[in-house]
């Protein structure tokens, strides 16, 4: 083959400066070494057993997708999800690009799926505490939350929640406020586990030891005397117990803290939406009529606030709408600098699906770029234009009240026609990015793995190694690892399932033999930095 | 008729239930419980389902009629589940989405609660009811009935079947040796398995090896990639065969009958120590270096790339003298043998070459396989208006790469007939978002490898003006945004507007590629000295034999179809054959990797529990009737027939039958049906759809229906409106007595 | 002279840094700052375009506009630029280059014909005289306003830098070249 021959006699310069002939050199010198390094001692690498267990911190699609394959193969998982309920903010979507899916549906036959698995050990309310130990034997702590109502036995009838006192007081989190719940609950229909639990900081006798006239202890010896077979009268329990055919609802339960000893991690927390009180011209929480992405799919939702008709905020359905992208993404100034790659597809959908159900309402989406990037996007994007939405490439500058009026105003430039516009809306919706989930950087301190400069989790190598980690056993999955929608969040929580899997069927793990030792007898044993150096000080 | 009032679909409440007629029907007739779904609102938004439930229970042998807002959730599902537990039904119905969504979930309700999943029916009233006939709510709750009133007469007349489970051969195949290949084997042969890697090439590495740098990181490929491949190339587990064509796959999940072709490479690979005298001494240098995109030469024996894996040469068949011609120089293959004369090549490195190879065929079985066979570039000429083959300073965007890659055809510098461009244009969506040329969709990757290698542009020539023309820029992935960023500051000048032509500049050896810089409004007319097409990612040609070997579906856009888009995005229709990387759709190399391993996931799922299930719903044979005619044979497409000579009657082959009915049509004494689509169970659907019980209406239906077809066919209609609410429900010919 | 970027970044470069004037190149053209631009609600400057002709060196366009001195340096477009352009900052560099060559808006000039005459921008008018007599103040605040040989130094000032020459100031009138007592040129 043709490769160049090097000019003679000429020095080419490097990058940094360095001459060729130097950078012969040091690599002579590079080589040298380590030929003396490996002559010095010989080197074995160790072989550990690999536990057969596996876990999975995050209950999302993709930590679900991740554990349904390792139990498949016939593993053990072990799956902690923070909140009470596994599924994510995937049940929270209405319909799903580019398929038009309802999110619903395709999810919740998964989530039956793992909470039925014989093989996956499902802790929900629970969080990890602590991680000790390597590859093939990590030692991890998890903190079971007390759920103050015994799963095993609930069976989600929904009668305490209707007779609790505060019924309907708090806002649903499911639901981002949009709708109410009580402190005992469920945060949607289809939730799995699909059993209650009490909210601690919201019930009366959790906080304040009484509810009603009942007390914390009249209600523990009233539970047990509905066990006995025993009557009990209002004033000796709550609603909820004297509600509650099973007799499951116990306000004495713990918290418990267990120990797991797995082969191999995988973590797929997911993300948070970008607040987008980050961008205070787009009046967030000033101005009703501007709600983000994660509310109008609220709002879409037949399960939502208003099942599924667009009466946003009580106002009647919007004559005009407009649509916005990059609310946070793709901005140095308020801290994201990255792209959050899902909003140009969730705004196509979210603005076909408003076209869908308000034929006569007028719909702009305003752009930048459309990143319509994946299978079926570009189709599916020119389709929705082909429906009549107007598409106009600017940003939005500002939003503020119509004078005289209660419509808004978003104020842009039109790029394309190099005019600023003004377009009047009853409804304007924020393409809001996503960040990584809260507490995932504390959770990746205690795993040894670092972050990007983006803030998402550090994968081995961006491009050749997506779901290893820089420590052995550990992986990342979906969007810790960056945003993402759900067919990459999938592929890549499968990714990681057969890397992990990899090292389960092996059995054995190699430990990398270029690890610090301990010359225990040169050792002073100090603990911290300070007292060596106290120390060494004392000996000067 | 009087005024209706108008149906508001947020009156129904979310769940509701009524006795049907055979509510004391006795324990042993079939005890019919029907669950009409409401699918949020994507079937109540359209079909009244308290109405169609109501109806339902009115039906024979129903015995109770619920319906409830997400039947597949776990509420929706406990309903069934308590029904079974307390004995009220043994046969169970579902109305509500297409068979392929949930079958399987409520089959496995079913059975976990102690009923065979056989006696599992569903009626589709969202894909074949509430969805495309959005706009009319009364004709689609009547569909509705009709539908569930067929799936009722079906469900008295459903048996009980068992699902078998099959061995599963702790080995996979890999068609295709690119980074998704690789990575998949690695993965799978790491955790223990043996792996056939199938790679057509002499070398794997796909090409992924044609590449200088990556994005967003700029690191360099060889350095990434050939850990890898050396790793491929000697792991324990991997049976490595290139130059290998996969010829014949039979069989099943878990025992897939493989037959690999493997070409000579003329070579003896343990001999050859990868010097160069031969190909210095073959007469033949002219051939286009496919690895160089044709801007430089090779012989006819060659070696593809340095850093190939295996690293042996090759002889190319079609251009070596001595096999295309028979003769090179005075040798022939009689005096090769004859140790008179030998070819330049033999001469030159004595004891290696060997032209007495053939192909040769190995065989194995495997249990699962994984298709990686990556993409081709969409050709060029496409966009005629860009001049490509026709002025030299116009060049693909692979053949930029070659340039840039420091064992490429320039040494990895940047020149045109050795002169170094001044003005570079780099140009997006070449064959790619274009109705016209029939690719419509977006090859992903576009953006930012013109990103990168306008910045490794700007890198080598400083001086030079750089700029991409653009419509979107795709810049979504991890560190792309940044990078993208980077770029500009570096100086490439990004001007949005596709360019419209390329001409020659009168009196010059550059172009000018003419467009509108959209920002300003305004057209431009840019000289350049080298232009770079941005070109698409195309479905990989020679991948024709695998589809039908696999019978594998492929999308509208021609790249291989998943089983699902969102949920099981490696996954094929069949199980245990899987699909990764730039088969399925154009994508970089990090989610390709994801997406090998996926399917390494996918496969070592049934390797680690080495068995399969395996769908019962198949043909059989009802031995007492069959004459052995085996006329049968000639209509099953997948070969799962064969005549018993002895006893002589026809054998299923339950592991290969899929089920498709041909069979049952064809013969002639009726001893082929179906399972669980048995002749009595279709004529009671169809009866129950149009009302009609005598049998010879129906086959004068059928002609009737077939004539109206024509007619209409030979009248050019053309309305073909099937969109979920848009146009008109179909038109139904008037059929006599059925209304 | 190079391109009209380079000169920005050596110019401008003096003041802000030369990685300040660098940000143009970040600019994807989102159009964001036009949006928002109180004094393009009501004119033709667009200020995405400036930069897009900026970046296209469409030096003589830009010069010869009158958009260019319509911006009111509010910097509204500054603080929320989503690739942090520093965009007003950009502008008054090029408004420097382009008053260099002689091109500057009349108003503009008009205020550096008030500091030449009374070395105020904006002058103390009678109004604001009134106001400082009504709480006991001299009625002429102690600048070269009120002191005739401060205010020759800061003439000699701006003589000897050449800024008169720029603005096109006439010493007989003690106006613009070239306009009448009505102020229109």
């Amino acid at each position: 083959m043709a490769a160049k021959a090097e000019t003679e006699g000429e020095v080419e310069e490097g990058k940094a400066g360095i001459s060729t002939e130097q950078m012969t050199r040091n690599t002579m010198e590079s080589i040298k070494s380590t030929v003396e390094d490996s002559l010095l001692e010989k080197i074995e690498e160790k072989e550990v057993d690999v536990a057969p267990e596996a876990l999975v911190i995050g209950g999302g699609i993709a930590g679900m997708y991740a554990a349904l394959d390792i139990a498949d193969a016939g593993f053990k998982v072990h799956l902690v999800e923070r909140l009470p309920s596994i599924g994510g903010h995937m049940a929270q979507l209405d319909k799903t690009f580019p398929t038009l899916d309802c999110s619903a549906c395709i999810l919740t036959p998964r989530l039956v799926d793992v909470g039925a698995h014989p093989n996956i050990n499902l802790m929900s309310c629970s969080e990890v505490i602590g991680v000790e130990g390597s590859v093939g034997n990590f030692k991890v702590k998890v903190l079971k939350h007390a759920k103050y109502v015994d799963e095993a036995t609930c069976t989600g009838c929904m009668m305490c929640e209707e007779a609790c006192r505060l019924t309907g007081r708090f806002p649903n989190e499911f639901d981002l406020g949009l709708m109410k719940r009580a402190p005992i609950y469920r945060p949607f229909p289809f939730a799995i586990p699909a059993a209650y639990s009490i909210d601690a900081g919201t019930c009366l006798m959790l906080k304040k030891g009484k509810c009603g006239k009942a007390t914390l202890e009249s209600t523990i010896e009233a539970v047990k005397k509905v066990e006995r077979g025993e009557e009990i009268t209002k004033d000796e329990a709550p609603p909820c117990v004297l509600a509650c055919g099973p007799n499951c609802i116990h306000h004495d339960m713990k918290d418990e803290t267990v120990e797991l000893n797995v082969g191999g991690i995988i973590v797929a927390t997911g993300y948070d939406i970008i607040p987008p009180e980050t961008m205070p011209e787009y009046k967030y929480g000033v101005y009703p009529h501007v709600i983000n992405g994660l509310e109008f799919e609220r709002y879409s939702s037949a399960s939502g606030p208003t099942m599924g008709k667009m009466n946003v905020a009580g106002m009647p359905e919007p004559k005009d709408a407009v649509f916005l992208s990059c609310v946070g993404s793709r901005n140095k100034q308020v801290g994201y600098e990255y792209c959050s790659r899902v909003c140009c597809m969730y705004l196509a959908k979210q603005a076909h699906l408003l076209q869908e159900k308000v034929p006569s309402c007028n719909i702009s989406v305003l752009y930048q770029d459309v990143r319509a990037f994946g299978k079926d996007f570009e189709e599916f994007y020119t389709r929705v234009k082909g429906e009549g939405l107007s598409y106009r490439r600017g940003l939005a500058a500002e939003i503020y009240k119509k004078p005289g009026s209660d419509r808004v105003i978003v104020r842009a430039e039109d790029t394309m026609l190099g005019e600023p516009i003004e377009l009047e809306a009853d409804l304007v919706v924020l393409g809001v990015g996503l960040k990584p989930s809260e507490g995932m950087d504390k959770l990746l301190e205690m795993l040894g793995v670092a972050l990007t400069p983006d803030n998402f989790a550090k994968e081995a190598h961006p491009k050749f190694r997506p779901v290893d980690t820089d420590v052995p056993g550990v992986f990342v999955t979906g969007c810790a690892q960056g945003p993402k929608d759900i067919p990459d969040s999938v592929a890549q929580a499968k990714g990681a399932a057969g890397a992990l899997l990899s090292l389960l069927a092996r059995g054995k793990a190699t430990i990398k033999p270029s690890v610090a030792e301990m010359e225990e007898a040169l050792c002073i044993g100090s603990n911290t930095l300070k007292e060596m150096a106290a120390k060494i000080e004392e000996g000067a | 008729m009087a005024e209706e009032e108008e149906y508001d679909y947020t009156k129904i409440p979310p769940t509701g239930s009524v006795e049907g007629i055979a509510a004391g029907a006795p324990e042993d007739s079939p005890r019919i419980g029907v669950y009409v779904c409401h699918c949020g609102i994507n079937i109540k938004m359209v079909v009244d389902v308290e109405d169609v439930t109501r109806y339902a229970a009115s039906l024979p042998n129903v015995v109770v009629a619920r319906h409830y807002i997400f039947m597949c959730s776990d509420p929706g599902q406990d309903l069934i589940r308590k029904d079974l537990a307390e004995g009220r039904v043994n046969r169970v119905i579902v109305a509500s989405c297409s068979p392929r969504m949930h079958e399987p979930t409520f089959r496995k309700t079913c059975s976990d609660s102690g009923l065979n999943p056989f006696y599992y029916e569903m009626a589709n009233i969202r894909e074949h009811c509430s969805w495309p006939h959005g706009d009319f709510h009364k004709e689609a709750t009547e569909k509705a009935k009709e539908l569930v009133r067929s799936a009722v007469a079906r469900s008295a007349l459903l048996e009980p079947l068992e699902e078998k489970l099959v061995d599963v051969k702790p080995e996979a195949l890999v068609i295709g040796g690119g980074v998704t290949g690789m990575y998949a084997a690695l993965d799978i042969a790491n955790g223990g398995y043996k792996v056939h890697l199938v790679e057509k090439k002499p070398s794997i590495g796909g090409h992924v090896a044609q590449l200088s740098r990556t994005f967003p990181t700029l690191e360099r490929v060889a350095s990434l990639l050939t850990p890898r491949m050396i790793e491929v190339g000697a792991h324990p587990n991997i049976d490595l065969m290139t130059c290998s064509e996969v010829e014949e796959i039979g069989g099943y999940i878990g025992n897939f009958d493989v037959k690999v072709k493997r070409k000579p490479r003329y070579i003896d690979m343990e001999k050859c120590k990868d010097c160069t005298p031969c190909i210095e001494a073959c007469p033949v240098k002219d051939i286009p270096d496919e690895f160089n995109e044709g801007l430089s030469t090779r012989s006819a024996i060659y070696i593809p790339f340095p850093f190939a894996v295996p690293p042996a040469y090759t002889i190319d068949a079609e251009h070596c003298l001595l096999l295309k011609e028979g003769k090179c120089g005075d040798a022939t293959l009689e005096t090769i043998k004859e140790g008179k004369a030998v070819p330049p090549c033999m001469a030159a490195c004595p004891g290696v070459i060997d032209f007495e190879q053939k192909d040769e065929i190995e065989e194995f079985t495997a249990g699962t396989i994984i298709v990686a066979t990556g993409y081709d570039l969409v050709d060029p000429g496409v966009s005629a208006e860009y001049k490509y083959g026709v002025y030299p300073n116009v060049i693909t965007s692979m053949e930029f790469e070659r340039l840039l890659s420091p064992g490429g055809p320039t040494g990895g510098k940047i020149e045109l007939n050795g002169k170094e461009p001044k003005d570079i244009m780099f140009i997006s969506c070449v064959g790619s978002r274009n109705k016209q040329v029939g690719n419509e969709y977006c090859s992903r990757v576009c953006c930012m490898y013109l990103a990168k290698q306008a910045y490794l542009a700007k890198e080598q020539l400083p001086d030079a003006d750089v700029k991409v023309a653009f419509q979107d820029v795709r810049a979504f992935g991890k560190g792309f945004e940044e990078f993208y960023g980077d770029v500009k500051t570096e100086g490439v000048f990004y001007m949005r507007g596709l360019p419209g032509e390329i001409y020659k500049k009168p009196g010059s050896d550059r172009v000018v590629v003419r467009g509108e810089n959209t920002f300003i409004g305004e057209p431009y007319e840019q000289e350049a000295d080298l232009v770079v097409l941005g070109m698409g990612l195309a479905p990989n040609k020679d991948v024709k034999s695998i589809i039908s070997m696999l019978k594998l579906s492929t999308s509208v856009d021609g790249f291989l179809m998943e089983a699902h888009p969102k949920l099981r995005p490696v996954d094929t229709a069949t199980d245990g054959i899987f699909i990764a990387g730039c088969c399925a759709s154009p994508k970089d190399i990090t989610d390709s990797i994801a997406q090998g391993k996926a399917t390494a996931s996918g496969s070592l799922l049934y390797l680690v529990q080495g068995m399969a299930k395996i769908e019962p719903a198949i043909s059989q044979i009802d031995e007492e009737i069959c004459i052995g005619c085996a006329r049968c044979v000639d209509v099953c497409p997948y070969g799962a027939l064969e005549l018993d000579e002895v006893r002589h009657v026809m054998t299923v082959n339950e592991a290969v039958c899929k089920g498709c009915g041909g069979c049952n049509s064809i013969c002639p004494s009726g001893a082929a049906t179906m399972k669980h689509y048995r002749d009595r169970q279709v004529y009671a659907q169809i009866e129950a759809l149009t009302e009609i019980t005598d049998v010879g209406m129906l086959a004068e239906l059928e002609s009737a229906a077939t004539a109206a077809v024509a007619a209409e066919a030979s009248a050019g209609a053309a309305d073909t409106g099937s969109e979920a609410g848009e146009g008109e429900g179909a038109e139904t010919e008037a059929v006599p007595g059925a209304e | 002279m190079g391109t009209l970027y380079e000169d920005m970044v050596a110019y401008g470069g003096e003041v802000f840094g030369k990685e300040h004037m660098e940000t143009l190149r970040e600019c994807v053209q989102c159009g964001k700052c036009t949006g928002g631009c109180p004094s393009g609600r009501n004119t033709a400057f667009r200020t995405r375009k400036l930069f897009q002709m900026a970046l296209t060196d469409m030096r003589e366009e830009i010069f010869n506009s009158p958009e260019l001195w319509f911006c009111s340096t509010c910097y509204t477009c500054y603080e929320r630029c989503p690739k942090g352009v520093k965009t007003t900052d950009l502008i008054r560099t090029i408004r420097n280059l382009a008053a260099k060559e002689g091109h500057m808006s009349v108003p503009h000039r008009m205020i550096g014909v008030y500091v030449l005459k009374t070395s105020h921008a904006v002058p103390l008018g009678p109004a604001q005289m009134e106001l400082r007599k009504a709480v006991g103040l001299d009625e002429m605040a102690p600048t070269a306003q009120k002191y005739k040989d401060q205010l020759e130094q800061v003439q000699t000032i701006f003589k000897t830098t050449g800024y008169d020459a720029m603005i096109d100031f006439d010493w007989d009138t003690m106006n613009l070249k070239g306009m009448d007592k009505g102020g229109k040129k």
